[in-house]
C-alpha cells in the first residue's frame, strides 16, 4: 500500500450546463462562451463557424454563468459563480489572449440551508448588482459601483422559502428582481421586489401574480420597450407587466431551457425535456403586446441551455446527449422540421454505469458506458491510443525493412512496396484491379538486403544494398549508375533524401554521396573511431531536398553525432549514457520546431530540440515507450506529420501546442512501418509484424477515440459476457401515450459486441425495472448467465416492495429466460460470489445458491445479512463483502460457511 | 426512493436533495426502535440529553440524581441474544463520588462544540461543571448564586469560550472557559431563566426565555437586550416602497440577522480593492447596529412584552437559524421570524408542558418535524413554514 496512484483525467468534461452571447474578447466579434462542468470555452462567431479560441480550466463547478457590461465599457466581462459559494469576474486580456480574474471572493454563509432547486446567479440589466440565491430565505447582493466595480455583499431575508426562479426585470428605475415560488400549499406565485442598495433590505414590487399553473418553473424577463416578464408553465406561458395579462395554453411539456432570439425581446426559443425546439413569438406594438404564439420548430438534443448566435443558427448545450449546432430554416424539412443540426460535439454523460472490455483481444481495454439520459441515450465506447484500421494484409516471414516508392517524382501516389528480407528484396506494386502483386523494377538488386531505398532527385530511385548503392531511372527501371564500397568493406547503415546518400561503411567510414543526373558523386569521407548503428539526413531546414545535418549514432561510446554536410565535420556530440546502443535516429519538425529523436535498444527514446542552422541540441528527454528497439519513421496523416516508432507498445509521435504528445497504437508488435499512400489505399500504413504485411489507415491522431452507438431509449446498466461475445443491458424507452402522457417501459437487451447491434430483447413487466445485471457462472454449471436483478417501482409506493431475479442463457444470439425468483424489494445490485449469487435487495444482503430441483434449476436462498437501510452498493472479493448503503456508510461482511 | 436514486444516477436531481429527501422520509417514519436500547445508569429521571456535536455518536444525560452518563449510541457493549437487542450501556458515569460532583438533581448537560474531550453540566447545587471525558474529573466549577436551569455554548462561536447560564437568579451569567471567570451579567428578566440558545448565524447573540414569559434577545458586546419577542406582534410591517420614502423608525426592530450580515460580508474581498478600503470591520460591526438600532428591549412598553403566558421552558433555532421555536408553560408552541421578532402565528397543537424546570426541544435537520416533550409522551409536530 506504499504506492501511489497517478490519476489523470482522460477526457474533459463534455455536459455543457450554462452558455451565452456577448462581446467578451472583442467589442466587435461575438463570442460563444460554454460551461462545461469545470471548465469554460471561449468560442468566436466568424462566417466560417464556430472558432474554439480557449479552454479555461476553474477550480470548481459551475454554478451560473453570466455575461454583463461594466457601465462605460466597450466589452462584456463574465460572472460566474461555484457550486462551493464561490464567485469570480472574469474579463478578457487581449494583450495575452487570456482571461483576467477581475474580481473575486466568497459567497457563503457559515448557516442557512443550500436552495433545492439549485442555486441562482443573476446580473442587473442596468449593471447595478449582482443576485445570488444560494440559501433558502436569503438573496444576497453584490452592488456594483458606476465605476463597475463590486462593493460589500449583504444578505437580503426573502421571505419565500421555495423558490423557483428569480429573474432582474427590464427598464426599472431601482432593481426589481421577479420571484417565482412555491408556497406551502404548493401553489406558484410570482412576486416583485425592488432592490434598496442603501438600505439592503426589499421594497415592495411593482405588480405580483398569484395562483399561476401548477407547473410554472421558467421566468423569462422581457426587455424594454415591452418590460415585464414571462412565466412559462407545463400547460399555459402568461405573460404579465402589471397591467397588460397575456396567457395561452401548450401542449404538456417541461420547458427547460429559453434562448432570446431578437434584443427586443419578441422571439425566444424554448426547449422542453423532450428535446423539442419551440418559437415563442410575442405580438406587440412596440408598446403593448397583443398576443403570444407558439410554434413547434423541431428536435434537438434534450437541451439544458440555448444560446441564439446569428442568422438563424442556435447552440443547443445539452447535458443528457450530445450538444449542438443547428440551423433554424424558413422552410421545413420533408418531416416537418425547421432544425437542420450544423455540427454535433460529443457529450459522454451522465455515465450511469460502464464496463471495461477487451473486444479486440490487444491488451488494450475499451471503455463501454451508459451515457445520456432519456431519449438521448446511447452506448458510447471510449478507447484510448490510435487505431489502425485494417485493408489488407499477406502473410510474409522474415520482413527486414519496407519502403514506399513512387514510380515517377511527379506521381502524387506510392506505386511500389519494396520489402526486403535477409537475402533478397521484393517489390510490390498494385495492379489494375487493386490487389498488391510482385512485381520487378529492373535496375534493382533482388538478390540481396535492401538497406535503404529512395525517390530521389530527377525521377531517379535509389537503393542501397550491402554490397552498393544503385541510381535508377524512374521511368525506364533501368540502372542508371552504381557505386560499391571498396572491398572488402560492405555497406552496413545507409540513408539517404532526394538529393543525398549517406553511407556508413565497417570501420567507422562514413560516406556522403550526392546524387546528380545519373550520377553519383562521392563528395566526402570521414573515419570515426568506433562502428556507426544508425544515420540520418532528413531534410529539416528550408530545402525539402536538402540536408545540411546528419545525425548519427554510434556504437562503444553511445552517442549520437551531428556532423555539417557536405564537409562531414562534427559539430557536436550527445552522449546518451547507458548501455544501451542508439538503434534509430531521425530528425523532424513539428508546429515549425525541429527536433532529433533518437532512440536506443531498449526502448527508451530520448528527444532534443534541434537548433537546424547550427546543429546545437538542447531540450534533452527520455522517455520509455516499451522494451524493444524502437524503429523510427516519419509519415503524413491529415497534411501534418508525425513519427510512427515501431517496437513491441508501437507510438506515434506528434505535436500539439508545441508540446511532444505519445499516444500509443492499438497493435501488439511492429517490427517496421512505411507509409504506403496507394491510390486505393490512400493515407495508409504498411505495417510490418510477425509473419505478417498489413495495409492500414491510421484514426486520427489523438488520445481519445469515442464511438456512438445511439439507442433511442436510456441504458442504465451493463454487463459483457466474453463467452457469448455479447453485451447485455437494461434500458428504459420513453414514448407518450395516447393522452400525451409519458410511458416508460424497461427492457433487456442483448447486443453484439462486434457490430454493437441489438440481436434480443426481453421486455420487463409494467412499473417493473431493472436495477442490476451481471454475467456470471455457477458451481456445477459449465453455462455463463446473465443475472438481471429488477424492481417494482409501483406508483403509490415509496419504496419497492417486490422485485425480482431472472437468469438468463444466450442461445443463438437470443435471450433465453432460464430462472426466475421474486424477491422482497429491489434487487439494487448483484454479484457473483464463490459460485453463487450475493444480491442486494433493499436493507438485506442475500446469498443464493443455483440447484437443481426436478430437473431444473432454482435460486435457493442460503444465507443472508440483515441491519441495512438500502444496500446500494456490494462488492466482494473472497470471502469479503463491502457494502455501500444509503445513509450508514460502509460496512465489510465476510461468508463464513 | 427509486425515482429519487435514479435522478441522482442522470444528474436530474441534486445529491443533497435526495440525502433531505431520504432524511425526511426517515424522520417521518421514528419510532421506538426494537433492537436497540440504552441502558439508563440513572437512579431517577433524566434531564437533560445531547448528542456530541462532532461524531454524532456519544449521548451525554444528567439525571435528577446528580449523575452524568455518556453512552455510546454506535457501538453496542453487548448484545442480547435471546430477544435480539443490542443493549448500550453506559462508557462512564460521574456523580457525587467524584471530587466536586454534583450534589443535587442535574439540569442540563452540554458538549463543549468543538470536540468531545470537555462537557459542562449544570445542577441544582448551584455549580456549573466543566468535566474532562477522559479523566471524567471536574476542571473547572463556577459558583452561581441561585440553582442552575440552562446552560448553552455557542457551536459556532470562534472568538469566545462562553457559557452562558440561566439560574433561579434573574440575571443571566456568562462563564469563560478559557478564564475560568464569569465575565458579564446580563440583566432583563423579572424572574428565573430557564431556556437560553445562542444564535445559529451570529456568535455574539443570544436567545433567552425566563419565568416571566418574556423571550429577549442580547448581543454580548453591548449593554442591555435589544429584543424582547412580543406574542401580539405578529403582523410585519409592508415593506416600504424604495422610492416614496426612507423611513427610518421601520429600522428600529432591526434585524438581528444584520450584526450576522456585516459577518457574512467579510470573506467577500475583491481583487481589485486595496486592502485599506475594506473597512475596519471589527469597529464597522459594532457601530453599525448601533447607529441603526435603537433599544426597542429597553423602552418602556417593550420591556414588558411576553412571549408566553407562563414560563418559557425551552428555546430551539432551526438549523438555517431564521426562526426561532419557543415553548412555554401555557402549553404552547410558537413559531418566531428571528429577524423581524414577530409571531408567526404557526398554530400548533396543544402539548402538555406542566414542568417546574426547564425543557428541551428538537428540530429535525430539514427543519420539517419539531419534537416537543409533552407530559408522558413526546410530541411530534410538522413545521410548516
Amino acid at each position: 500500500m506504499s504506492g501511489w496512484n497517478y490519476v489523470v483525467t482522460a477526457q474533459k468534461p463534455t455536459n455543457v450546463t450554462h452558455s451565452c452571447v456577448g462581446y467578451f474578447t472583442n467589442p466587435q466579434e461575438l463570442n460563444l462562451i460554454i460551461a462545461k462542468c469545470t471548465r469554460i470555452e471561449i468560442h468566436l462567431l466568424t462566417a466560417s463557424g464556430l472558432q474554439s479560441m480557449l479552454d479555461v480550466p476553474l477550480y470548481g463547478r459551475i454554478a451560473t454563468l453570466e455575461l454583463f457590461r461594466p457601465p462605460g465599457e466597450s466589452q462584456d466581462v463574465l460572472f460566474i459563480s461555484f457550486e462551493r459559494y464561490k464567485f469570480c469576474v472574469l474579463q478578457w486580456d487581449a494583450e495575452t489572449g487570456s482571461p483576467i480574474t477581475r474580481a473575486m471572493g466568497d459567497v457563503s454563509d457559515r448557516t442557512g440551508r443550500p436552495t433545492d432547486n439549485g442555486q441562482i446567479g443573476i446580473v442587473d440589466p442596468d449593471c447595478r448588482l449582482i443576485g445570488l440565491h444560494l440559501y433558502d430565505g436569503m438573496f444576497k447582493v453584490i452592488p456594483i459601483d458606476n465605476k463597475g466595480q463590486l462593493k460589500e455583499a449583504f444578505n437580503i431575508r426573502l421571505e419565500e422559502l421555495q423558490v423557483l426562479d428569480i429573474k432582474f426585470l427590464y427598464g426599472c428605475a431601482n432593481p426589481t428582481i421577479a420571484v417565482l415560488y412555491q408556497d406551502n400549499k404548493d401553489a406558484r406565485h410570482v412576486k416583485t421586489y425592488e432592490v434598496n442598495l442603501k438600505e439592503k433590505d426589499f421594497g415592495e414590487g411593482p405588480w405580483l401574480q398569484n395562483n399561476l399553473d401548477n407547473g410554472a418553473g421558467l421566468l423569462i424577463p422581457v426587455p424594454l420597450p415591452l418590460g415585464g416578464a414571462i412565466i412559462i408553465g407545463e400547460q399555459t406561458i402568461v405573460y404579465y407587466n402589471g397591467s397588460v395579462f397575456k396567457a395561452i395554453p401548450i401542449r404538456p411539456s417541461i420547458t427547460k431551457a429559453y434562448g432570446r432570439v431578437d434584443s427586443d425581446g419578441s422571439r425566444y426559443l424554448l426547449s422542453d425535456h423532450n428535446g423539442m425546439l419551440y418559437l415563442l413569438v410575442i405580438s406587440h406594438d412596440k408598446e403593448r403586446v397583443s398576443a403570444l404564439n407558439v410554434e413547434p420548430l423541431g428536435e434537438t438534443s434534450a437541451a439544458s441551455t440555448l444560446s441564439y448566435l446569428d442568422n438563424g443558427v442556435v447552440f443547443v448545450g445539452s447535458s443528457y446527449g450530445d450538444s449542438q449546432l443547428i440551423r433554424l430554416n424558413h422552410q421545413a424539412d420533408v418531416k416537418g422540421s425547421y432544425v437542420e443540426v450544423l455540427e454535433s460535439f460529443v457529450n459522454l454523460g451522465p455515465i450511469v454505469d460502464l464496463c471495461v472490455v477487451d473486444l479486440e483481444r490487444q491488451g488494450q481495454g475499451q471503455v463501454v458506458t451508459c451515457s445520456g439520459a432519456f431519449k438521448d441515450g446511447s452506448l458510447r465506447i471510449v478507447r484510448n491510443g490510435i487505431g489502425i484500421n485494417e485493408q489488407a494484409s499477406v502473410e510474409l516471414q522474415g520482413i527486414k525493412g519496407m519502403w514506399s516508392l513512387r514510380a515517377s517524382s511527379s506521381d502524387v501516389y506510392d506505386t511500389f512496396l519494396v520489402v526486403s528480407f535477409i537475402s533478397e528484396t521484393r517489390i510490390l506494386a498494385m495492379n489494375t484491379d487493386d490487389e498488391l502483386e510482385e512485381t520487378e523494377i529492373d535496375g534493382f538488386d533482388s538478390e540481396a538486403q535492401t538497406l535503404f531505398c529512395h525517390n530521389a532527385v530527377h525521377d531517379q530511385l535509389v537503393q542501397v544494398t550491402a554490397g552498393s548503392l544503385r541510381l535508377v531511372n524512374a521511368k525506364t527501371r533501368k540502372q542508371l549508375t552504381e557505386w560499391k564500397a571498396p572491398a572488402p568493406m560492405t555497406i552496413n547503415v545507409a540513408t539517404a533524401n532526394a538529393s543525398q546518400v549517406l553511407l556508413a561503411t565497417g570501420g567507422g567510414n562514413l560516406v556522403y554521396i550526392e546524387i546528380g543526373q545519373g550520377t553519383l558523386t562521392g563528395v566526402a569521407h570521414s573515419q570515426l573511431e568506433y562502428e556507426i548503428s544508425c544515420l540520418d539526413i532528413n531534410p529539416v531546414g528550408e530545402n525539402p531536398e536538402r540536408s545540411n545535418l546528419v545525425a548519427v549514432g554510434m556504437w562503444t561510446d553511445i552517442s549520437v553525432r551531428i556532423f555539417a554536410l557536405p564537409s562531414l565535420t562534427l559539430i557536436n556530440k550527445e552522449m546518451l549514457g547507458g548501455e544501451i546502443i542508439p538503434r534509430s535516429v531521425l530528425f523532424c519538425s513539428f508546429d515549425g520546431l525541429a527536433y532529433l529523436l533518437c532512440a536506443v535498444g531498449d526502448g527508451h527514446l530520448f528527444n532534443f530540440m534541434l537548433n537546424p542552422s547550427t546543429g546545437e541540441l538542447s531540450d534533452r528527454k527520455k522517455i520509455s515507450l516499451g522494451t524493444q528497439p524502437i524503429a523510427l519513421r516519419t509519415f503524413r496523416s491529415k497534411n501534418t506529420t508525425h513519427v510512427f516508432a515501431a517496437s513491441d507498445r508501437p507510438t506515434v509521435i506528434y505535436s500539439s501546442n508545441k508540446k511532444l504528445l505519445y499516444s500509443n497504437v492499438n497493435l501488439k508488435e511492429v517490427n517496421h512501418m512505411c507509409p504506403f499512400n496507394s491510390a486505393s489505399f490512400p493515407d495508409s500504413l504498411a505495417i510490418g509484424k510477425e509473419g505478417e504485411l498489413t495495409i492500414g489507415t491510421i484514426d486520427d491522431i489523438q488520445k481519445l477515440h469515442i464511438r456512438t452507438v445511439p439507442l433511442g431509449e436510456r441504458p442504465c446498466r451493463i454487463a459483457h459476457q466474453e463467452q457469448s461475445r455479447s453485451f447485455a443491458i437494461c434500458s428504459a424507452k420513453y414514448s407518450q401515450g395516447p393522452n400525451n402522457e409519458d410511458i416508460e417501459t424497461h427492457y433487456v437487451r442483448l447486443i453484439e459486441d462486434q457490430t454493437f447491434e441489438i440481436t434480443s430483447g426481453f421486455a420487463l413487466d409494467l412499473y417493473e425495472i431493472g436495477c442490476s445485471i451481471i454475467t456470471c457462472s455457477f458451481t456445477d454449471d459449465s453455462n455463463v448467465y446473465y443475472c438481471v436483478g429488477t424492481a417494482y417501482a409501483l406508483p403509490e409506493e415509496s419504496e419497492p416492495t417486490k422485485g425480482r431475479i431472472l437468469v438468463f442463457l444466450v442461445e443463438d444470439g437470443k435471450l433465453q429466460l432460464v430462472a426466475e425468483k421474486e424477491m422482497k424489494g429491489a434487487v439494487y445490485n448483484l454479484n457473483a460470489f464463490n459460485g453463487k449469487l450475493l444480491a442486494g435487495i433493499n436493507q438485506k444482503i442475500a446469498l443464493y445458491k443455483w440447484t437443481l430441483r426436478d430437473g431444473t434449476r432454482v435460486l435457493e436462498i442460503e444465507s443472508s445479512h440483515h441491519g441495512h437501510i438500502l444496500a446500494l452498493y456490494v462488492q466482494s472479493r473472497g470471502d469479503f463483502i463491502v457494502v455501500g448503503d444509503l445513509m450508514k456508510s460502509i460496512s465489510l461482511l465476510i461468508y463464513k460457511k | 426512493m427509486w425515482r429519487g436514486l435514479r435522478g441522482r444516477e442522470v444528474g436530474a436531481t441534486r445529491p443533497r436533495s435526495l440525502a433531505t429527501h431520504v432524511r425526511a422520509d426517515r424522520v417521518r417514519q421514528i419510532n421506538l426502535s426494537g433492537h436497540k436500547e440504552i441502558v439508563s445508569a440513572h437512579n431517577s429521571g433524566i434531564n437533560s440529553l445531547q448528542i456530541d456535536c462532532t461524531e454524532a455518536r456519544y449521548l451525554l444525560a444528567g439525571a435528577a440524581d446528580g449523575s452524568v452518563g455518556v453512552y455510546d449510541t454506535q457501538q453496542p457493549t453487548f448484545m442480547d441474544s435471546a430477544i435480539k437487542v443490542a443493549k448500550h450501556e453506559a462508557l462512564f458515569t460521574v456523580d457525587k463520588s467524584v471530587p466536586q460532583g454534583h450534589i443535587y438533581s442535574v439540569t442540563c448537560v452540554q458538549w463543549y462544540p468543538v470536540d468531545t474531550g470537555l462537557f459542562v453540566t449544570g445542577s441544582f447545587d448551584k455549580k456549573i461543571n466543566l468535566w474532562d471525558t477522559n479523566t471524567h474529573q471536574v476542571e473547572l466549577q463556577f459558583e452561581m448564586p441561585e440553582k442552575v436551569h440552562a446552560i448553552a455554548m455557542s457551536s459556532i462561536a470562534a472568538t469566545h469560550m462562553l457559557v452562558a447560564a440561566g439560574t433561579e437568579d434573574v440575571r443571566i451569567r456568562l462563564c469563560d472557559l478559557a478564564s475560568g471567570a464569569c465575565t458579564h451579567t446580563l440583566s432583563g428578566h423579572r424572574d428565573g431563566v430557564w431556556a437560553l440558545q445562542w444564535s445559529a448565524t451570529s456568535e455574539w447573540v443570544l436567545y433567552s426565555g425566563g419565568c416571566d414569559g418574556a423571550i429577549r434577545f442580547w448581543d454580548i458586546r453591548r449593554a442591555g437586550c435589544f429584543q424582547v419577542l412580543d406574542q401580539n406582534r405578529s403582523q410585519i410591517e409592508r415593506r416600504s416602497n424604495v422610492t416614496s420614502s426612507t423611513q427610518r423608525q421601520e429600522l428600529a426592530s432591526a434585524p438581528v440577522g444584520s450584526s450576522s450580515t456585516s459577518e457574512m460580508q467579510r470573506p467577500v474581498a475583491k481583487r481589485t480593492k486595496p486592502s485599506t478600503v475594506s473597512k475596519p470591520s471589527k469597529i464597522a460591526k459594532i457601530k453599525d447596529p448601533g447607529v441603526r438600532r435603537s433599544h426597542p428591549g429597553m423602552t418602556l412598553a417593550n420591556d414588558r412584552s411576553t412571549a408566553h403566558h407562563g414560563s418559557v421552558t425551552a428555546l430551539q433555532t432551526s438549523d438555517d437559524g431564521l426562526n426561532l421555536f419557543s415553548a412555554g408553560t401555557d402549553s404552547r408552541v410558537r413559531l418566531w421570524d428571528i429577524e423581524s421578532g414577530r409571531n408567526t402565528l404557526v398554530n400548533y397543537e396543544a402539548t402538555k408542558i406542566r414542568t417546574h424546570q426547564g425543557t428541551q426541544l428538537a428540530v429535525s435537520m430539514d427543519s420539517s418535524l419539531l419534537f416537543v416533550p409533552s407530559a408522558h409522551s413526546l410530541q411530534v409536530i410538522e413545521i410548516s413554514l
